[in-house]
């Protein structure tokens, strides 16, 4: 029986990515081309980034509707900082409101036991009126030249170094996950909560953790989103929790939590980003983005409960098969009766 | 040795504890010496878990005070515990089932995985243990379960093991083992809590008992000093001592010639069981006898509509109801009282009344629910199986196991059965309630009821049963007239082996 983990997952998650290509790629076929490769994974990396994020929130079996907001007020605190020529503060501001943000969802879900999806949706509300106070409702604009350009600096004319950077970081949250010991907390937190409070591991300041992972990561993925737009608008990063999620979803990464990994996420961010170029090569309307998205969510959420399901009654139905006593032995004990 | 085994482990001294104005611990003295086995026993609801639970750090006790080995401990939290070398198998093992055996063991160490793996494989070996490390724990069997947790505690160097429960989902060898590791450890000094509710293990293992009743430590001391009856009068509630665990109400033998079967199981195939073939006479209770895990809840669940029928037929009277749907089998006569009533049974948070008629919900309503039916039905069995509750209207989780089970068993009366299948109906119950049980058992038969009883626990089988059957890994290897039920007769086909003795099958 094979181990349905969550490398697996990731795998066949890059087959769909490649089938989408090819498929894509016989009716329209300069979408082969490795430029427009390139740049579609390239256009993904601010997905990526909150996708990894989001994936310590729903690994501990959370979840956190949040980002969308906390990548816009990110994006419009550092670009209008930026534009002001205080560059540095402006990064540093970004990451703190991510970080608080993180806090704030965080402490409500795991002291305050606010269910995660009322706690964030809150928080969602609240960040994103914030961004319209803060910008009074206008775009944050002229960003300065060398600002943007960080986005477009390419590593040997292939990946943006953002994106580079970001696969660095996805190998480097790997290992930790992985191999050392407090990485592992995530995943055994959402696997078995009580399970893991009897093995004395912080369940709460895990759970929090995560939360603050998920907000500093929306809060990096906002200043990308400011370098790579260029403008912010004041509804700047909506609807991406429901791209990062599905993402998530779509890598492998399980709703219930305790199932998944970065690779996942990765890959699935990539997935999603590729999307909105598919429709523009199949010379489909870009209104359709967001509900091919949400149709795509719910597909692979309800596949994977059937395929849960299903393993797990092959599983039991094999335990009880393999308990059953062969015919011959047991007429053996029976036939003297 | 002997001024060694004088040296307190655990000391517990005057713990109460109260949730909301529920007091549930009250005043609570406990030792544990080193190489002790204390049998911790009591009923449910006696307060053993949440004085475990104090123990570990889960709660927080309102007064009193805990210390390991001479030092007093501020125990707030699980981490404590565990760095002062306490661990708690739970009853239900709590691993994490998405991550593989080896992951589960690991999981919450310092140390490095390489030592670990090193202490890991050499404890296994001294254990005499084989378990596939690669295996996702979710797949494994309770008992597997139940052998990762303990060899977590192991690998913690735990001096002090709670034990909670742990043969209670073992099968016969694995039992055995469990016994031989509990004595291993005892050798090297480790001091064990062993929580149990089978009185013969403790003349086994444990070399300590204490009996809990009501949250208080009512009897304690050297197993030497006690025997069998005076734990069981130790467990029953004060001014209840006439009323023993042995309900003697001797029935007459059925008169087989002139009945006919109602109910006829042949040559069933399922998942977990192979060509079972069985009936039962009206008023009569027929033991299904075997080790957990030898196919019969299996049996029971298919008949019941849960699972598929590879082969065979089921019959109720003459009606072929074979692959028929839960409904559709409740509609034909025939009810399933669930062995684990935590998982499938109970409505934990309805009340009382609502998990009574809740099988009987389409007779009860024709779009509106009649609540004044709903409470008289409700209302009779609370007096005919007199149920502890504080009105109908009570949640069901905050009754007792055995009332829960009463209302259960209640529920399944509710559709007026013919044919009635228990499946352990008193495990994990207290001695009172048991007795209760056994009571309800009568009426029902007495009533015509046909009752497939379902029970691990031998003497409840010879003290119910009219005839019983063996199970032995799938299949039914033995039949038993009502002489010819005994403890060893059972014993020996449960296990495989051949009975000294058996008449016709």
């Amino acid at each position: 029986m094979r181990k349905h983990k969550s490398l697996p997952r990731a795998t066949t998650s890059v087959i769909f990515l490649i089938l989408m290509f090819l498929g894509v790629g016989l009716i329209n076929t300069s979408f082969l081309k490795l430029s427009n490769i390139l740049l579609s994974l390239n256009s993904g990396v601010v997905y990526t980034v909150v996708a990894m994020g989001i994936a310590f929130v729903i690994i501990t079996g959370e979840i956190d509707v949040s980002v969308g907001a906390t990548v816009g007020m990110a994006a419009a605190v550092c670009g209008s900082l930026v534009r002001d020529g205080q560059g540095t503060l402006g990064v540093l501001l970004a990451l703190l409101v991510g970080i608080s943000v993180g806090l704030f969802n965080g402490f409500g879900v795991t002291y305050l036991r606010i269910p995660s999806i009322i706690m964030t949706l809150g928080t969602n509300g609240i960040v994103r009126g914030m961004i319209y106070v803060y910008t009074e409702g206008k775009w944050v604009e002229n960003l300065p030249v060398e600002f943007k350009s960080l986005s477009q600096k390419q590593f040997f004319g292939t990946f943006t170094w953002f994106y580079l950077l970001t696969l660095i970081g996805m190998v480097l949250i790997f290992l930790f996950m992985n191999k050392s010991r407090i990485g592992r907390y995530f995943k055994a937190v959402g696997d078995n909560p009580n399970g893991a409070t009897l093995l004395g591991i912080p369940v709460k300041e895990t759970k929090l953790t995560a939360f603050v992972l998920s907000g500093l990561f929306a809060g990096i993925g906002g200043i990308m989103y400011a370098s790579r737009v260029g403008f912010i608008t004041p509804i700047a990063g909506m609807g991406y929790e429901m791209k990062v999620i599905a993402a998530c979803v779509l890598g492998g990464i399980s709703l219930t939590g305790g199932v998944g990994s970065m690779v996942g996420a990765t890959v699935g961010a990539a997935i999603m980003a590729s999307l909105s170029r598919v429709l523009v090569f199949l010379g489909l309307p870009s209104d359709y983005d967001n509900t091919i998205t949400g149709i795509l969510l719910i597909i692979i959420v309800v596949f994977d409960s059937v395929f849960q399901k299903r393993s797990a009654e092959r599983m039991r139905k094999q335990r009880l098969a393999a308990k059953i006593v062969h015919s011959e032995s047991a007429s053996e004990v029976s036939s003297h009766a | 040795m002997s001024e060694k085994r004088s040296n307190t482990l655990l000391s517990v001294r005057s713990i109460t504890k109260s949730f909301h104005t529920n007091s549930v611990l009250k005043g609570i003295d406990l030792d544990l010496q080193e190489s002790d086995v204390l049998a911790l026993i009591g009923g449910n609801g006696a307060g053993k878990s949440t004085l475990m639970k104090i123990i570990m750090g889960i709660y927080q006790q309102d007064a009193g005070e805990i210390s390991i080995s001479g030092e007093l401990v501020n125990m707030n939290k699980p981490s404590i515990a565990l760095a002062h070398g306490i661990y708690l198998v739970p009853q239900e093992p709590m691993l994490f089932p998405n991550m593989s055996v080896e992951e589960n063991i690991m999981m919450g160490f310092r140390e490095k995985p390489k030592n670990l793996q090193k202490q890991l494989t050499q404890l296994m070996k001294q254990l005499d243990w084989v378990i596939d490390l690669s295996r996702t724990a979710g797949s494994l069997s309770i008992a597997e379960q139940q052998l990762v947790e303990i060899l977590r505690g192991l690998l913690r160097n735990a001096k002090i093991l709670i034990l909670d429960e742990p043969t209670s989902s073992l099968t016969f060898n694995e039992v055995e083992s469990l016994f031989k590791i509990v004595k291993d450890l005892k050798k090297k000094g480790i001091g064990i809590i062993y929580i149990t509710h089978r009185l013969t293990e403790v003349f086994t293992i444990a070399n300590r008992v204490a009996i809990m009743r009501d949250g208080l430590i009512t009897l304690s001391g050297p197993v030497e000093d006690f025997d069998y009856d005076m734990l069981v009068k130790g467990l029953l509630p004060e001014g209840d001592d006439s009323e023993n665990t042995s309900v003697s109400q001797e029935t007459k033998p059925l008169e087989y010639a002139s009945l006919k079967p109602v109910f006829e199981v042949k040559k069933l195939c399922g998942n977990g069981f192979h060509d079972v073939s069985l009936s039962v006479y009206p008023g009569e209770i027929l033991g299904l006898a075997g080790v957990v895990g030898a196919g019969r809840t299996e049996l029971a669940t298919t008949i019941f509509g849960k699972d598929e029928v590879l082969s065979g037929t089921v019959l109720i009277g003459n009606k072929d109801i074979t692959g028929f749907s839960t409904r559709d089998v409740m509609d034909e006569g025939v009810n399933y009282v669930p062995e684990d009533r935590f998982l499938h049974g109970i409505f934990g948070m309805l009340d009382v009344a609502a998990n009574t008629t809740s099988s009987r919900m389409r007779n009860l309503s024709k779009f509106f629910l009649q609540p004044k039916a709903e409470q008289e039905i409700t209302e009779e069995y609370i007096k005919q199986f007199r149920t502890k509750v504080t009105g109908q209207d009570q949640v069901m989780s905050s009754l007792s196991g055995g009332n829960q089970q009463k209302v259960v068993i209640a529920r399944a009366l509710a559709t007026e059965p013919k044919v009635l299948i228990l499946d352990e109906p008193t495990r994990g119950i207290d001695a009172g309630a048991r007795t209760d049980v056994y009571s309800i058992i009568h009426q029902l038969k007495a009533r015509g009821i046909a009752i497939l009883l379902i029970s691990s626990d031998f003497e409840e089988i010879i003290e119910l049963s009219d005839r019983a059957l063996s199970m032995y890994s799938g299949r039914i290897n033995h039949e038993f007239s009502k002489h010819e039920i005994t403890q060893d007769n059972l014993m020996a086909a449960a296990f495989g082996v051949q009975p000294g003795r058996v008449a016709n099958a």
